[in-house]
C-alpha cells in the first residue's frame, strides 16, 4: 500500500507558476482524471487545486504500482503545456506517513497562507466529492480523505487556530483595505464571481459596515443568489466595465482562465472615474487582474493572493504556540493512521493463513475421528481444542512478528515472505 | 528644584530621550519602553511650560509676543502637545516618530534666534497678539500638513510597494490623512493671510510711531513668499478636480520645508527686522 502527493503551494512556488499549473475548473479536472487513468490505471487519484496550491494525490495497492515523480511531472507538463523545466524544482514529492502527514497540515490549514481559515475544508471536501463521482479514487484515499477532515475537526477544536483573522479576504482588507480607506460603509463594493471565496468575502465585507455591494457574474443566477443574501444588487457580465467605473472596492474571484481585467480596458475606466483611490483585490488563480494595472496612476492598489504572504507569516507568528499543538495532534494522527492502513495490509494474509491451517486441522481431525470411532463427544471436543490451541500457539510468533512490522511501516517484505513460506495465493 | 532653572536643554534631552524610545520600537516591541516614551516626552513638555510661563513672567509678556525665540518655543511645545492629545486618543498610532523630530529641531533652531523681546509690541498690544496667534497657529497647522504628508507618502509607499504593516509604525488610512491634510492647508492659510493682514496693518499703525515699521526688508518679503506658496497650495487644492492624494501630500511637503526653511534662514540670519530689538 502507497500514498502518495506532488504538489506545489505558495511557500513552493510563486503565483505565477501556480496558475499555469492550476485546474481552474471541475472541467479540468475531471480531464486530468481521465488523462491520469490511462497513465496510471492502477492508481487512485484526488486533485486539490485552490488558489494557494495544486495537489495530486495518488494511492495503490502495491507500492510496485505507483507512477515516479518524473512520471506525474510529465503528466503536468503534457496536460498544461508548461515545460517541466519550469517546475520540476518547485513541484515536490512526499510518499507514506510524509503524504498522509502533509493532507491533514492542509486540511487544518496549517499549510495555509491563512492559518485557521476554513474555506480549504470544503475545497478538500469538494474535491474529494468529484473524485468519487467520477471514480478517480478509491478505497485507500477514501481512508485517508475521509480521516484528513476528521483531522481538520479536531485541530479546530482543540487548538486556537481559528481564532482571530481566518480568512484571505479579512487578512487583505484587515491589513491593506484599512490602511487605504478609513470606512467602508460609504464605499462601493464590486464582487467579481459567485463561489465560496466571494461569499466569504462578502461575509467579512459586511461586518465591516459594507452597505452597497454589486455582484457581477458570469451566471447571472448565481449573481442574484448571492447578492439576496447579502442585500446587494446582481448585475449580468455585460454591465462589468459599467460596475467597475462606480466601484471602490473590487474583489475578483473567478474561475476564469485568463485575466478579465486588463490594463488598456481600466486604464479607459480610470479616464472616467479620475485618479480616486480603488482597492482590488485578485484572489482568482489564474489572476482575474492584469498586473500592470496597478501601474495606471497613483490611485490603484493591487493586490493578488502572493501579495498577502508577508502579512500572512506575521500572523502566523504570533500564533506559534497553537501551530505547534495542531502538529502535535498531526503526528499522533498521521501514526495511527499509517498504523492503521498497514495494519489492514496484513489482515487479508492473516486470515488466510489462519483459515488455511484451521482448514488442515479440521481435515486431520476428521482423519483421526474416523479411525477412533469409541471417541465420545467430550473426548472429541477436548481433542479439537487442543489441536486448535497447537494451531493458534504454532501462529502466535509469525503473526506477531508481523504486527510489530507493520507498527513501523509497510510489512511488505515479510507479507511476501509469508506469502511464499506458506503459498498463500490473493 | 528653582523652577529658574529649567533651561532648554532639560526639555530638548527629555524630547531626545523619547524620540530614542520611539525609535528602539522598530527594534523590538516593549509596552515598557512605550510608555516611557510617552512618560519623557510628557516630563518634557512639563519642563518646556515652565520655562515658557518662567520667561513670560520675566518678560511680563506672553510667550507669543515674548521674542522670536519664546515664538519657535510655543510652536514645539504645540507640536508636542498635539503629540500628546494623539497618543491619549490612540496609543498605537505612530505619531513620536514625526512630531519629536520637528519639536527637537524647533527647540535646536531656538537657540540660535534672538531672545530679545519684541520692542514694537507697545504700539498695540492686542494687535500684536492677534498678529502673533494667527501666524503661530497658521504655521503650525502647515507644520502638521507636513507630518501628515510626510505619513501619507510612506503609507502610500508601502501600499503600493505591497509590504506589510511594520508593528512600530502603524499609520492612520490615507483616506484620513488625505482629508486631514486638506483640512489642515484649507485652515493654516487663511490664517496665514489674516497674520499677513494683521502685520500689515500694525506697519500702518506704526507709522506715526517711534520705531516705523518698513516693508522694505528681507523679512516681509520671505514671510510674503511664504504666504504666497501656501496660498498658491491652498487655491490649487480647492480648484484640482483630479489631483491624486499622493501628489497633494508632495506639494505639502514642498511648500512646507520652503516655509520651514525660509522662516528658520531668516531667523538665523537675523534678518528679522520686524520682530527682533536689532533693526537691520
Amino acid at each position: 500500500m502507497n500514498v502518495q502527493v506532488v504538489y506545489c503551494n505558495h511557500q513552493t512556488a510563486d503565483l505565477n507558476l501556480r496558475e499555469r499549473l492550476a485546474f481552474p475548473s471541475a472541467d479540468h479536472v475531471v480531464r486530468a482524471y481521465d488523462e491520469l487513468q490511462v497513465r496510471f490505471p492502477k492508481s487512485e487519484y484526488v486533485v486539490i487545486s485552490t488558489c494557494n496550491r495544486v495537489e495530486l494525490y495518488t494511492a495503490q495497492e502495491d507500492p510496485a504500482d505507483k507512477p515516479s515523480h518524473a512520471d506525474l511531472v510529465q503528466f503536468f507538463s503534457d496536460f498544461h503545456q508548461v515545460p517541466k523545466t519550469e517546475f520540476f524544482n518547485d513541484f515536490l514529492e512526499r510518499q507514506g506517513p510524509e503524504a498522509v502527514r502533509h493532507l491533514f497540515k492542509v486540511a487544518s490549514s496549517i499549510d495555509s497562507m491563512v492559518l485557521g481559515e476554513t474555506q480549504i475544508v470544503s475545497q478538500i471536501k469538494s474535491a474529494y466529492e468529484l473524485s468519487t463521482e467520477t471514480s478517480a479514487n478509491g478505497p485507500l484515499t477514501h481512508a485517508l480523505f475521509q480521516r484528513a477532515l476528521a483531522v481538520s475537526g479536531r485541530v479546530r477544536t482543540e487548538t486556537k487556530l481559528s481564532e482571530g483573522r481566518v480568512s484571505i479576504a479579512s487578512v487583505a482588507v484587515g491589513d491593506f483595505g484599512k490602511s487605504i480607506f478609513d470606512r467602508f460603509d460609504d464605499k462601493t463594493v464590486l464582487i467579481l464571481g459567485a463561489g465560496e471565496m466571494a461569499s466569504e468575502t462578502l461575509t467579512y465585507l459586511k461586518d465591516e459596515g459594507v452597505k452597497r455591494i454589486i455582484v457581477c457574474n458570469r451566471s447571472f443566477e448565481r449573481a442574484q443568489k448571492l447578492a439576496s443574501e447579502y442585500s446587494g444588487e446582481a448585475r449580468e457580465w455585460n454591465r462589468l466595465q459599467e460596475s467597475l467605473s462606480v466601484a471602490d472596492v473590487i474583489v475578483s474571484t473567478t474561475g476564469a482562465e485568463r485575466p478579465i481585467l486588463s490594463v488598456d480596458e481600466f486604464r479607459l475606466i480610470r479616464k472616467k472615474t479620475g485618479p480616486r483611490p480603488i482597492f482590488i483585490l485578485d484572489l482568482g488563480a489564474p489572476r482575474d487582474v492584469e498586473s500592470g494595472v496597478s501601474k495606471i496612476d497613483d490611485g490603484i492598489f493591487l493586490y493578488n493572493i502572493d501579495d498577502l504572504e508577508a502579512t500572512c507569516e506575521k500572523n502566523r507568528k504570533k500564533r506559534a504556540s497553537a501551530i505547534a499543538k495542531a502538529n502535535s495532534i498531526i503526528e499522533e494522527e498521521t501514526e495511527k493512521f499509517m498504523h492503521e492502513i498497514y495494519h489492514k495490509a496484513t489482515g487479508p494474509i492473516i486470515k488466510q493463513l489462519r483459515e488455511h491451517w484451521h482448514e488442515i486441522s479440521r481435515q486431520e481431525l476428521e482423519i483421526l475421528f474416523r479411525k477412533l470411532p469409541e471417541l465420545d463427544e467430550r473426548q472429541r471436543e477436548s481433542v479439537e481444542k487442543t489441536i486448535q490451541r497447537v494451531v493458534n500457539k504454532l501462529l502466535h510468533p509469525p503473526l506477531e512478528t508481523l504486527r510489530d512490522e507493520a507498527r513501523t511501516g509497510p510489512p511488505t517484505g515479510m507479507l511476501k515472505t509469508l506469502k511464499q513460506l506458506f503459498q498463500i495465493k490473493e | 528644584m528653582q523652577l529658574q532653572n529649567v533651561t532648554i536643554l532639560c526639555f530638548f534631552a527629555s524630547y531626545t530621550g523619547a524620540l530614542i524610545l520611539e525609535l528602539t520600537q522598530f527594534l523590538r516591541q516593549s509596552r515598557v519602553l512605550l510608555w516611557s516614551s510617552i512618560a519623557l516626552t510628557a516630563a518634557g513638555l512639563f519642563a518646556q511650560t515652565i520655562y515658557l510661563v518662567e520667561r513670560s513672567r520675566q518678560t511680563e509678556l506672553p510667550p507669543l509676543l515674548a521674542s522670536t525665540q519664546d515664538w519657535v518655543l510655543v510652536s514645539a511645545w504645540l507640536a508636542v502637545a498635539f503629540y500628546l492629545g494623539i497618543k491619549a486618543w490612540d496609543r498605537s498610532l505612530s505619531m513620536g516618530v514625526f512630531v519629536l523630530p520637528l519639536a527637537l529641531l524647533l527647540v535646536a533652531s531656538s537657540r540660535y534666534v534672538s531672545d530679545q523681546p519684541n520692542p514694537r509690541v507697545a504700539i498695540s498690544y492686542q494687535w500684536s497678539m492677534v498678529h502673533a496667534s494667527f501666524w503661530v497657529f497658521g504655521i503650525f497647522g502647515v507644520l502638521l500638513a507636513l507630518v501628515i504628508s510626510v505619513m501619507y507618502l510612506l503609507q502610500h509607499n508601502r501600499l503600493k510597494h505591497k509590504k506589510a504593516e511594520l508593528p512600530a509604525l502603524h499609520l492612520l488610512s490615507l483616506e484620513r490623512l488625505n482629508r486631514l491634510n486638506w483640512w489642515l492647508i484649507v485652515t493654516s492659510v487663511p490664517l496665514l493671510t489674516l497674520g499677513m493682514i494683521t502685520g500689515l496693518w500694525m506697519s500702518y499703525l506704526s507709522a506715526g510711531s517711534e520705531q516705523p515699521v518698513s516693508l522694505i526688508n528681507v523679512a516681509f518679503v520671505a514671510n510674503a513668499l511664504i504666504w504666497i506658496a501656501m496660498t498658491f497650495l491652498f487655491g490649487w487644492l480647492l480648484v484640482a478636480k483630479n489631483a491624486t492624494g499622493r501628489l497633494v501630500a508632495w506639494r505639502t511637503v514642498l511648500a512646507c520645508l520652503f516655509l520651514l526653511v525660509t522662516l528658520l534662514t531668516i531667523k538665523f540670519l537675523s534678518a528679522d527686522s520686524i520682530h527682533a530689538r536689532d533693526l537691520v
